[in-house]
């Protein structure tokens, strides 16, 4: 019965840790001008961060190390400086949106100015990461943001014509009002904020900080596998509710308030603030997972103390990362940068670095020598070959494409 | 010194209305428009779930303001823009004096939402008295853009 409640309670976490503000904004965005004709993106995605989470879990359960650790013992010392360059820029412009994110969420709770919330949000997630245990941290984060299935009831609620949903999906293509080029670059970023980095990271540090052992594999894998697709589809409800209420009256969605203007619509106030909370809960947990990888990823890299398992004195250095990631992403948004178009930025710079996080981890749960007869089989390589392609397609085409459609303007 | 003699000479012939298509700027005025009949529409749902009492005031007037931002980008777009001629000189002319109606109408609406609120607005004579009105007048500064955006072939 306890093993049952402890993967009930995995599932659910995974579910309401999968969506955080990337994912709103972006889904949004795209359900207001696109309707569902993009959610092929977000089954891909899905299908993909299912594959390399479980991955980098099962590397973590084998091994007993992130990786990161691994990473720089696979690959050298430059070629993972290069990629830990990188993934903490991503990371940095991830938490950055996480933080403006949950301070656009209290602005709408409140009215008082997003500017006021923005320390305020970041010391709240200071004091988290310094005093919260790790299990207790991600439970009630995954758990209060469960709450976004308040998009799933509105989309119900609506009532929308679910023939002309479908057939908005199926078969898949750009609306005769957007270009060509704006429908793929919205696709990338989808496929962005579906895969974004921090994830794995998280995932697999967090299999370390949890003690988990090959024994832990079948759990972790029902987690993912199930976890992650219902997920996928709050993305697709957020899309949805776009769809059916903001495409038709001519609205592109710009800012956060108006992601939730279908959800009143639909079940009112008392919905409406269920919602919000919901936002509120997935941002904050998104900024501590995001807060925690810049931490993960420096101190495994550099071969510092690292955990929350340990005290704060024993992994200084880890938790001065934190601190100072967080000042910085304060600092970025104290310019009054648009922490919506902070994010647009984060889900399509993923995208970018999107093959320096998941070639290695292929590499990895293909070595033998650190995986034993845990090494991937058939299957899982040639699907991880598969999506190989289509990260490496994505990083590629990403600048470029956000250079001709100015954005996805 | 003759390089910067050179860097010199070759920019100096390049200005932003001269080297501007007119199609480049007719498509420069629809986006703009059509970001200001997306603030509309934004202000319109927002004063009709206010009005049912579907949405809190926190989330209407932060939705209102937004839109006010929107509104003001669109008008950047616009007042910075060179029409290379007439013809987009005239849209361009056309989108301006629409939108400034627009921003008048959703800051007349975001004046509206706060005396919903419970601000001391109530003998304002420029707010509406009623959602209805305001919803009306929304509607005509609406139809507005989507003239223009018809002059200049985004509808």
């Amino acid at each position: 019965m306890k093993k049952l409640l402890g993967v009930a309670l995995g599932i659910l976490t995974a579910i309401g840790g999968f969506v955080d503000i990337g994912d709103l904004v972006t889904n949004a965005v795209v359900g207001s001008r696109f309707g569902l004709s993009l959610v092929w993106v977000v089954v891909v995605g899905v299908v993909g961060i299912c594959l390399f989470a479980s991955m980098s879990g099962r590397v973590a359960a084998v091994s007993g190390r992130a990786t990161f650790e691994i990473i720089r013992e696979r690959l050298g010392p430059r070629a993972a400086g290069a990629n830990l360059a990188a993934s903490f820029a991503i990371n940095l412009l991830t938490l950055t949106a996480e933080v403006g994110g949950i301070a656009l969420a209290l602005h709408l709770a409140s009215s008082v100015e997003p500017r006021l919330w923005i320390p305020v949000a970041a010391l709240a997630v200071w004091l988290v990461l310094w005093r919260v245990k790790f299990e207790v941290m991600e439970n009630v984060a995954g758990l209060l943001g469960l709450l976004l299935v308040g998009f799933g009831v509105a989309l119900f609620l609506l009532g929308p014509d679910w023939g002309e949903l479908v057939r908005q999906a199926v078969p898949p293509s750009p609306p005769a009002t957007e270009h060509v080029a704006t429908y793929w670059y919205y696709a990338v970023a989808l496929f962005g904020a579906a895969m974004t980095p921090y994830e794995v990271f998280f995932f697999s540090s967090g299999a370390v900080e949890e003690g988990w052992t090959a024994k832990d594999l079948a759990q972790n894998r029902v987690n993912v596998l199930v976890g992650f697709p219902l997920g996928g589809l709050l993305s697709v409800a957020i899309a949805a509710c776009a769809a059916v209420v903001l495409l038709p009256a001519g609205i592109e969605v710009s800012s956060l308030s108006q992601i939730v203007l279908p959800v009143a619509q639909a079940g009112g106030t008392l919905l409406l603030a269920v919602v919000i909370v919901g936002i509120v809960a997935a941002t904050f947990g998104a900024a501590l997972e995001t807060a925690l990888s810049s931490g993960y990823t420096l101190a495994q890299y550099l071969g510092w103390s690292w955990g929350k398992f340990r005290r704060p004195a024993r992994a200084a250095r880890f938790h001065l990362t934190m601190v100072v990631a967080l000042l910085l992403a304060v600092g970025i948004l104290m310019t009054s940068v648009d922490p919506v178009t902070v994010t647009e930025m984060s889900v399509v710079f993923s995208a970018v670095a999107l093959p320096l996080t998941y070639v290695p981890i292929l590499l990895v749960a293909n070595d033998p020598e650190y995986m034993g007869e845990h090494v991937n089989g058939r299957v899982t390589n040639a699907l991880g070959m598969v999506y190989l392609v289509i990260v490496v397609v994505a990083a590629v085409a990403a600048i470029p494409l956000m250079i001709a459609t100015g954005a996805g303007s | 010194m003759l390089t910067l003699a050179v860097a010199l000479a070759s920019t100096a012939g390049c200005t932003v209305a001269s080297h501007q298509e007119p199609g480049q700027a007719t498509a420069a005025v629809a986006d703009a428009v059509a970001q200001a009949g997306s603030a509309v529409a934004t202000t319109r749902l927002t004063v009709s779930l206010l009005d049912a009492d579907r949405v809190t005031t926190p989330v209407a007037d932060a939705a209102v303001l937004d839109q006010v931002r929107v509104l003001e980008e669109s008008t950047t777009a616009l007042t910075t823009l060179v029409p290379p001629d007439d013809v987009s000189s005239a849209q361009r002319d056309a989108g301006l004096a629409a939108v400034a109606d627009a921003t008048a109408e959703v800051v007349t609406a975001r004046a509206w939402v706060a005396r919903e609120a419970g601000g001391d607005l109530s003998t304002s004579g420029a707010v509406p008295l009623t959602a209805s009105e305001l919803e009306a007048d929304l509607a005509r500064a609406a139809d507005d853009l989507d003239a223009v955006l018809a002059l200049a072939g985004g509808a």
